[in-house]
């Protein structure tokens, strides 16, 4: 019986030990976004928009800006 | 897709706060909310470093992980934004963030704290795009518009730069690649004429 009350104790007492998963991927819960594309400056077309934020990126770079500088 | 990111070039910062300025411009961020900011590192001691810290819309982004009304989300890009009508200005992101990038303005006495602020990558949130209640709650939207985030389009030194992370990757690369030398820094050639008129001649005088 003794013996019975100490597994029931270990048992009880390991019980909060167990690692729970925290990358489980949570779902987004708030409003849906709206895409950035689909607005009038790119109708819906994201290969458009991807290639001006490209451009814009590729702008921040003064040695292709000014072709100042050997590649 | 692209992967949207920040790098900054601790080597060309020299830290005139233009990018904190552009972001509080932009967005019309409240007084006690710093979206972005210059950290200096041995600041007046020959060498010093700084760095222009904001959100980094992390890959694994920590604040996602730790938000317990998951109002957290992630666009196409891989832009971090959240709702700010689900948030409950717990606290919990900004301990979790390694950069500090939560921001909570004052709502009230007794330091209460309001519904938390941070970099939108200038990507708005989830409002109707160009609306006022996105300009209200989340800032201006440029990504929407073409544009990349102000801080990064503004900074002087184009120490920020801002873009697909395979993009600004490369930019840096060569910019590493080329620093310290001679006639590859960008600028000599517009100063001095190119090789052809400075290095050739060199050896012809001497």
């Amino acid at each position: 019986m003794k013996t019975l009350i100490w597994v029931a104790a270990a048992g009880l007492a390991l019980a909060a030990c167990h690692e729970i998963p925290q990358d489980a991927a949570k779902p987004y819960a708030g409003k849906e976004d709206v895409k950035p594309y689909a607005g009038d400056r790119f109708k819906g077309d994201k290969q458009k928009f991807e290639q001006a934020l490209a451009d814009r990126a590729n702008y921040e770079n003064e040695y292709l800006r000014t072709g100042d500088a050997k590649q | 897709m692209a992967r949207m990111k920040f790098i900054c070039d601790a080597e060309r910062c020299i830290e005139c706060n233009s990018c904190a300025t552009a972001c509080k411009n932009e967005h019309e961020v409240p007084w006690g909310v710093n979206r972005r900011r210059v950290v200096t590192l041995n600041d007046g001691v020959p060498g010093e470093r700084s760095i222009s810290v904001a959100c980094m819309h992390c890959t694994d982004a920590p604040c996602m992980a730790v938000c317990p009304v998951d109002c957290f989300y992630r666009t196409e890009d891989d832009i971090v934004l959240h709702d700010k009508d689900l948030c409950i200005g717990c606290g919990y992101c900004y301990y979790a963030c390694p950069f500090g990038a939560p921001q909570f303005p004052q709502a009230g006495a007794f330091g209460l704290r309001g519904k938390m602020d941070k970099c939108t990558y200038c990507a708005g949130g989830p409002e109707e795009n160009f609306s006022v209640e996105e300009f209200r709650k989340y800032g201006r939207n440029r990504i929407a518009e073409g544009k990349l985030p102000a801080c990064a389009e503004m900074c002087s030194t184009k120490a920020l730069i801002a873009g697909d992370s395979a993009v600004i990757a490369k930019i840096y690369k060569t910019r590493v690649v080329t620093r310290g030398k001679g006639e590859e820094l960008w600028g000599w050639k517009t100063a001095y004429g190119g090789s052809d008129k400075v290095s050739d001649n060199l050896g012809a005088k001497a």
